[in-house]
C-alpha cells in the first residue's frame, strides 16, 4: 500500500497500462515535455518515448479526432482535453462522432478510446476554467463517463477505462490533484459502473461524485455529532453506466436520497438520479428528494464567491437539517 | 434506560429506590421499570453513589437514555450535561416522550394511493413511504404519532407503531382525542389505567388493525390426556409440588403439529412470511386480573412433556411474583392464551403481535359423545373442550388454518400420553 | 468493382490501337485500370440516378446529397488505393462508398431503409460506411473527418503498418477549424493521409468564392502548412488517378500528409429539397460539357477500346443496378430489435445495471 496523490495516481494508471499493452498511446497539450500542466502525467515521456506519449498543438479537434481515428484502426490512444471546459471546443467530435459511430454503423466500427479531463472548480480560475460538465457527457448515449474521488480509485479506474471497448470520458476534479490516498500496490484495476458505500447510516442516502465525495463525507460526520443524523454516503463513481443498484438500494434503506452536485442546477446528474428513484421506489421514500447543487450560475473566481457557490460541507449539512424532517 | 426486550423502544421510570446522594450497589435495586411487556427492578450497573436522577418517576425514556448517574468510588464526575445516545437517529429521540397515547379504535381506513385522505392527525402530507406502510398494514395514520417536524411521520414511526412503540415523539402539541365523557359521581369509580394496561391496551389495538384475525375453533375429545393425566396425578404432584394441569398437553400437540404445519409458527417481513424453525412458546398468564403477559419458553418443541409442565409452571410462577426478565418477552413465536380454569366454553384470542397465529384453550368439560365404532354408534361420556385458534389472514388461509387444528386434535385425542407421561 | 488485378491483362487489345493511340502510347495507367475505372465511374453515375429515381417513387426518405459529377474523384482515388487503405468521405459519400466496393444493394437499400441496407437502416444516406473495404465512414457533420482520418493515419504510422488514410470533402470544409487544426497537425507529425477536398464552388447555397479569402479554397491554405499547392481537374478520373498515386507514394514512403484541390461540379442541388436555382445561366451547361463519364468514354475511344466493351460494361452495370433496385426494394424494414443494439461493444445498449 503506497500512499500517492489523486495526481500521481493518473500517472501510474496510465503507465501500468502503457506496460501492459503498446497500443495504448497518449496524447494532448503539455503532457509530454511538460509532464501536464497538472502534472499528473509527470514521468511518462521518460518512460514511454515521444512516439507513445505525444504534444500536440492546441487543438482539441485534431485531439479527439486523432484519438478516434487511432481507436478505430486498432489502437488503445488516452487523450487530454486540459481543461473541461474546452471539450465545448471539440463537443461535435465527442457527442457528433465518437459516442454515434458505433451505432451509426450498426456495429462496425468499435472505439476504445479514454478521454482524461480536468474538471471542475475550487481553484479560483473562473467560470471558463472550472466548470463541472460531467452532466454534458452523461446525457449523450454513448459515452461511458467516469469521475472519481480518491487517488486508488483515479489508479484502478482509469486502469479499467483504458481496457474497456468503450470510449470513456474521466473526468478527473482538478482540487482533487493535490489530496493523497491510500493506493495498493501492483496491479490495480478496478470495475466500471459500480459504486461505493462509503459510510453506513440509517436516516439519510448521501450520492456524491468526485470533490462532493470528501465534502459528503465531512458532512455526515457533523450530521451525526452535531445532528444525531446518521448519513449514508454513496461515492457513485460512474454516471455511464450508473450502479441504480446500489443506489436505489441504500435509498430504500433510509426512505431519503440527497444528491450533492458541484454542476450547475439544471439538468445535474442529480437530477437524473432522482428522476430514477422517484421512478421505482417512489413508495420507499420517506420525504422530498434533497439536491444540493451549485446554482444555476457561472462560477465566479473570487475565492469568497466561488466558496460561497460550490456545495461545501457546511451547506450539504445545513440543508440536510433543514429539510430531513 | 436499559435494553427491555427486542421490539421494547422505552420504559417508564415507576419507582426510585434510591435518592440522589444513595450508596448504591449491584447487588440492590436502584429503581423499578415498565414497559408493555414487563415490570422489573433494575439493580445500579455498578457500586457507588448515585449523584443525579435526570429521569423522574413517572416519566417514560428510549432504551438508552441516561436516567441517572453514579459515581463510582474515588471518581470525579466532571461533566454534568446530559449525553446522549448515539444511537438516536434525532434530536427529538432525545427528548421525552409523554406517555403513549390510545387512538380512538376506529376502523383503519383503506389508504389509497393519491387521495387527500393522505395526511396525518397533523394535517402533514404522508410520505410515500408511510403511504404503503399504512395500506398494507391497515393502520389508520392518525393513531401513529409522527417524529417530524410539526408531527409529520416518518417511515420509522410506522416501523415503531408496528412494532408497538413510538418511535419518538413528536415535537408538535398533541392532536385533540376523543376521550371517553368525563364520570364522576358517587355511582363511578374511575381505575387510571396502570403502565401494564396502558400496553396492553395499545397491543391490543395495533393487533387487531394490523391483522385481519380469524377465528377457527375445533372440538377435541380429551379422554387420552385425561386419563394419562389422572394416573400420573398424585406422583407428579407429590414430586413436583404442584398439579398437572391440560395445558402442558396442549403445548405438546401444539409443537407436534407445527412440524406438519409450521406456517403458523411465522411473522410477517413485508411481503413475506417469516417461517421459524423453532417453536418458542409465549403462554399468556393473568396477573391475578391485574394484566397480562405473555413470557415465552424457548425451544419448546425440543421439550419433554415433563420439561413443558415445568417451563409453564416456571414462566407463571416468575410473572405472577414480578420476576420475569426482559429475555422472558423475546422472540416468542406461537402464543397458547388458556382460559380453561373458568369454565370458559370458547374465547377468541387477539393475536401476539408480530406473531400470525394464537390458540385459546377453554374449559375441559364431560359432554355425551357419539363414538364410531363397527358395531355401530354409540353415545360416551368424554371429557372434551373447544381449541380456538385465531390467525392472520394476510398470512395463512383458512384451510391452512383448519389443517394445523386437526392435527392438534387428533394428537390430543390418538397420542399415548400415558407412555409419554412415564 | 476494382477486383480485377491490374497486371493481368496488359498489352490486352493492343491490335485494336489507334494512331492517336499510338501518340499517348507512354501510357502509364493502362487499359485494365481504365476499364476498371470506367466501371467504377459507371457504377456511381447509374446508382445516383437511380437514387433520384428512387426519390421520385417516394422509396428514399429523409435527405441525400448526390455526387453526380463528382465520379472521377472517387474512382481516381479509390483506384489508386490499396486493399487496406482507409477512406473518410462526407454526407456526400455514395460515390466514396461505392467506390470503394461497398455493393449497390447495400448502398440503395440504406438510402431506402431496408435491412440490407450497409448500415442495417441505422445510419442513413449520411453515414454510408463500410468497415470491410475501408470505407471509414460518412461524416455529415463538416470537418469532423479530417481530425479523424488523421488518427487513422497514426495509427499506420506507429504501428509501422504502411496504410495511407484519404480524406475527401467539400470545398466549404477549408473555412471551418477543424481543417486547420487536422492539416497542421498531420504536417507536424508527418502523417501518411491525403486530404482531398472536392471543389465543386458551392459551399451548399452559396457560392465558395464569396465567403473565401482566397481564391482556390484548398489550394491556396496549402502552404500555410508547408505543403504544395495542388489544385487539378476533378472531372478527369485519370489525372485524379496520377495524382493520388503521387500522394500515397510520399505517404508511405514517410514524407507527410498532402492537400489536393480536385475541382468539379454537382450536376444536381445540394440536396433533395435543392433545385439549384442560384447558380447563374449557362454554368450547369458548360460544365456538363466537363461531364466526367462522357468524357472518359471519349478517353477510352481515344486508347483504342472498342464501342462494344465500352458499352458491354455499361450494360453489365445497369444490368447491376437494376439487380441491386430489386434487392433493396424486397427486402424488409429492419427488425426493431436493431434499436436496442450497438450503442456499446458488447452489442448492448444499457446505461445502467
Amino acid at each position: 500500500m503506497a500512499e500517492l496523490t489523486y495526481r500521481e495516481a493518473v500517472a501510474a494508471g496510465i503507465a501500468q497500462e502503457m506496460r501492459r499493452d503498446e497500443d495504448v498511446v497518449f496524447l494532448g497539450e503539455d503532457i509530454a515535455a511538460a509532464g501536464g500542466v497538472f502534472k499528473a502525467t509527470e514521468g511518462l515521456l521518460d518512460e514511454f518515448g515521444p512516439v507513445r506519449v505525444r504534444d500536440t498543438p492546441i487543438s482539441e479537434q485534431a485531439i479527439l479526432g486523432a484519438a478516434m481515428g487511432a481507436a478505430m484502426t486498432g489502437l488503445r490512444p488516452i487523450a487530454e482535453i486540459m481543461f473541461s471546459d474546452f471539450l465545448a471546443v471539440c463537443w461535435d467530435i465527442v457527442a457528433n462522432e465518437i459516442a454515434k459511430s458505433r451505432y451509426m454503423t450498426g456495429g462496425q466500427m468499435t472505439l476504445p478510446l479514454v478521454i482524461r479531463t480536468a474538471n471542475g472548480g475550487g481553484s479560483r480560475f473562473g467560470a471558463q476554467h472550472s466548470q463541472s460538465v460531467e452532466n454534458w457527457a452523461m446525457m449523450v448515449p454513448g459515452l461511458k463517463v467516469v469521475a472519481p474521488s480518491s487517488a486508488a480509485d483515479v489508479k484502478g479506474l482509469l486502469a479499467a477505462a483504458i481496457r474497456d471497448p468503450d470510449p470513456v470520458m474521466f473526468f478527473e476534479q482538478k482540487s482533487l490533484y493535490p489530496m493523497k490516498g491510500e493506493v495498493p500496490d501492483g496491479e490495480l484495476v478496478d470495475t466500471l459502473g459500480t459504486a461505493k458505500v462509503l459510510r453506513d447510516g440509517g436516516d439519510v442516502t448521501i450520492c456524491a461524485l468526485a470533490a462532493m465525495v470528501p465534502r459528503a463525507m465531512k458532512a455526515a460526520e457533523t450530521l451525526e455529532t452535531e445532528h444525531g443524523i446518521k448519513a449514508t454516503v454513496v461515492d457513485v463513481r460512474s454516471l455511464v453506466p450508473l450502479d441504480t443498484q446500489t443506489i436505489l438500494s441504500e435509498v430504500v434503506k433510509t426512505g431519503r436520497l440527497v444528491t450533492v452536485e458541484e454542476n450547475p442546477r439544471l439538468c445535474g446528474w442529480g437530477a437524473e438520479v432522482a428522476s430514477i428513484v422517484a421512478d421505482e421506489i417512489f413508495w420507499d421514500l420517506d420525504g422530498p428528494i434533497i439536491r444540493v447543487t451549485t446554482p444555476h450560475i457561472p462560477l465566479p473566481a473570487a475565492d469568497a464567491l466561488e466558496d460561497a457557490t460550490m456545495p461545501s460541507a457546511d451547506r450539504i449539512v445545513r440543508e440536510i437539517v433543514e429539510k430531513i424532517d | 434506560m436499559p435494553q427491555l426486550g427486542e421490539t421494547v423502544s422505552e420504559g417508564t421510570v415507576s419507582v426510585w429506590h434510591k435518592k440522589v446522594g444513595d450508596e448504591v450497589s449491584t447487588k440492590e435495586a436502584l429503581f423499578d421499570v415498565s414497559s408493555d411487556k414487563v415490570e422489573m427492578e433494575v439493580p445500579a450497573p455498578g457500586n457507588g453513589k448515585l449523584v443525579e436522577i435526570r429521569v423522574e418517576q413517572g416519566r417514560t425514556v428510549p432504551v438508552g437514555e441516561v436516567i441517572a448517574i453514579i459515581q463510582r468510588d474515588g471518581e470525579e464526575i466532571a461533566v454534568a450535561q446530559p449525553t446522549v445516545s448515539m444511537e438516536a437517529s434525532s434530536a427529538d429521540d432525545f427528548l421525552p416522550s409523554s406517555a403513549p397515547t390510545i387512538a380512538p379504535a376506529k376502523s383503519a381506513p383503506r389508504v389509497s394511493n393519491g387521495s387527500a385522505a393522505n395526511r396525518d392527525g397533523n394535517g402533514n402530507p404522508l410520505s410515500p413511504a408511510v403511504r404503503r406502510l399504512v395500506a398494507e398494514h391497515g393502520i389508520d395514520p392518525a393513531a401513529i404519532s409522527g417524529s417530524g417536524a410539526n408531527g409529520r411521520i416518518k417511515k420509522k414511526d410506522v416501523l415503531a407503531h408496528l412494532r408497538g412503540a413510538p418511535a419518538a415523539r413528536s415535537l408538535s402539541p398533541s392532536r385533540p382525542r376523543l376521550a371517553p365523557r368525563p364520570m364522576t359521581g358517587e355511582d363511578v369509580e374511575t381505575i387510571p389505567f396502570n403502565n401494564l394496561r396502558k400496553r396492553t391496551a395499545e397491543h391490543m389495538v395495533r393487533s387487531k388493525a394490523t391483522s385481519p384475525h380469524v377465528l377457527q375453533a375445533v372440538e377435541a375429545d380429551f379422554a387420552r390426556v385425561d386419563h394419562a393425566r389422572r394416573a400420573a396425578s398424585a406422583a407428579w404432584k407429590r414430586r413436583e409440588g404442584y398439579s398437572l394441569t391440560y395445558l402442558p398437553f396442549v403445548a405438546k400437540a401444539v409443537c407436534e403439529a407445527v412440524r406438519d404445519y409450521p406456517h403458523v409458527n411465522a411473522t410477517i417481513n413485508g411481503e413475506a412470511l417469516v417461517v421459524y424453525r423453532r417453536v418458542n412458546l409465549a403462554i399468556a398468564v393473568d396477573l391475578d386480573f391485574d394484566g397480562l403477559v405473555a413470557p415465552v419458553i424457548k425451544d419448546a418443541d425440543e421439550m419433554s412433556l415433563h420439561e413443558l409442565a415445568r417451563a409453564i409452571r416456571d414462566v407463571s410462577e416468575r410473572a405472577r411474583s414480578s420476576r420475569l426478565a426482559p429475555e422472558d418477552f423475546q422472540d416468542g413465536t406461537y402464543t397458547i392464551s388458556n382460559s380453561g380454569v373458568f369454565g370458559t366454553m370458547i374465547t377468541a384470542p387477539i393475536i401476539n403481535q408480530p406473531q400470525v397465529a394464537i390458540l385459546s384453550t377453554d374449559g375441559i368439560t364431560k359432554k355425551p359423545v357419539v363414538i364410531e365404532g363397527n358395531d355401530g354408534d354409540a353415545i360416551a361420556i368424554r371429557p372434551v373442550g373447544v381449541l380456538a385458534q385465531s390467525f392472520d389472514h394476510r398470512a395463512i388461509d383458512g384451510a391452512y388454518s383448519a389443517a394445523f387444528l386437526a392435527r392438534v386434535r387428533e394428537i390430543i385425542q390418538t397420542k399415548d400420553w400415558t407412555a409419554v407421561l412415564d | 468493382m476494382a477486383t480485377k488485378p491490374k497486371a493481368a491483362a496488359k498489352g490486352k487489345g493492343r491490335t485494336k490501337v489507334s494512331p492517336k493511340a499510338v501518340a499517348l502510347a507512354n501510357d502509364d495507367i493502362g487499359e485494365v485500370t481504365r476499364l476498371e475505372m470506367w466501371r467504377s465511374l459507371l457504377e456511381i453515375r447509374h446508382v445516383e440516378q437511380r437514387a433520384y429515381d428512387l426519390f421520385l417513387q417516394n422509396l428514399i426518405k429523409g435527405t441525400s446529397h448526390l455526387a453526380l459529377g463528382h465520379e472521377a474523384v472517387a474512382t481516381g482515388f479509390a483506384t489508386a488505393m490499396k486493399k487496406g487503405d482507409w477512406s473518410f468521405c462526407t454526407y456526400r459519400g455514395h460515390h466514396h462508398t461505392l467506390a470503394r466496393g461497398a455493393s449497390m444493394e447495400g448502398v440503395l437499400g440504406e438510402l431506402m431503409g431496408r435491412e440490407c441496407g450497409l448500415l442495417q437502416g441505422k445510419g442513413g444516406s449520411m453515414h454510408l460506411t463500410s468497415v470491410e473495404h475501408g470505407a471509414m465512414g460518412s461524416y455529415a457533420i463538416i470537418g469532423a473527418h479530417l481530425p479523424i482520418a488523421m488518427g487513422a493515419a497514426w495509427k499506420a504510422q506507429y504501428k509501422g503498418t504502411g496504410e495511407v488514410s484519404t480524406c475527401f470533402f467539400g470545398d466549404g470544409t477549408t473555412n471551418i477549424g477543424a481543417f486547420h487544426e487536422a492539416l497542421n497537425m498531420a504536417a507536424v507529425w508527418k502523417l501518411p493521409v491525403v486530404f482531398v477536398c472536392e471543389n465543386n464552388f458551392y459551399m451548399e447555397y452559396t457560392p465558395i468564392g464569396d465567403v473565401t479569402a482566397v481564391e482556390n479554397p484548398a489550394g491556396d491554405r496549402a502552404a500555410a502548412y508547408g505543403l504544395p499547392k495542388i489544385v487539378i481537374d476533378g472531372n478527369d478520373a485519370d489525372v485524379v488517378y496520377r495524382t493520388a498515386q503521387q500522394a500515397f507514394a510520399k505517404a508511405r514512403a514517410g514524407d507527410g500528409p498532402s492537400l489536393i484541390e480536385a475541382q468539379t461540379y454537382r450536376h444536381s442541388g445540394h440536396s433533395r429539397a435543392d433545385p439549384a436555382k442560384y447558380r447563374p445561366p449557362g454554368e450547369l451547361e458548360r460544365w456538363l460539357k466537363k461531364d466526367p463519364v462522357p468524357r472518359y468514354r471519349d478517353r477510352l475511344a481515344e486508347f483504342g477500346i472498342s464501342k462494344d466493351v465500352i458499352d458491354g460494361i455499361e450494360e453489365e452495370v445497369l444490368a447491376q443496378v437494376d439487380a441491386a433496385t430489386d434487392i433493396a426494394k424486397a427486402s424488409p424494414p429492419p427488425g426493431l430489435e436493431l434499436i436496442a443494439k450497438d450503442v456499446w461493444a458488447d452489442g448492448g445498449v444499457a446505461w445502467r445495471n
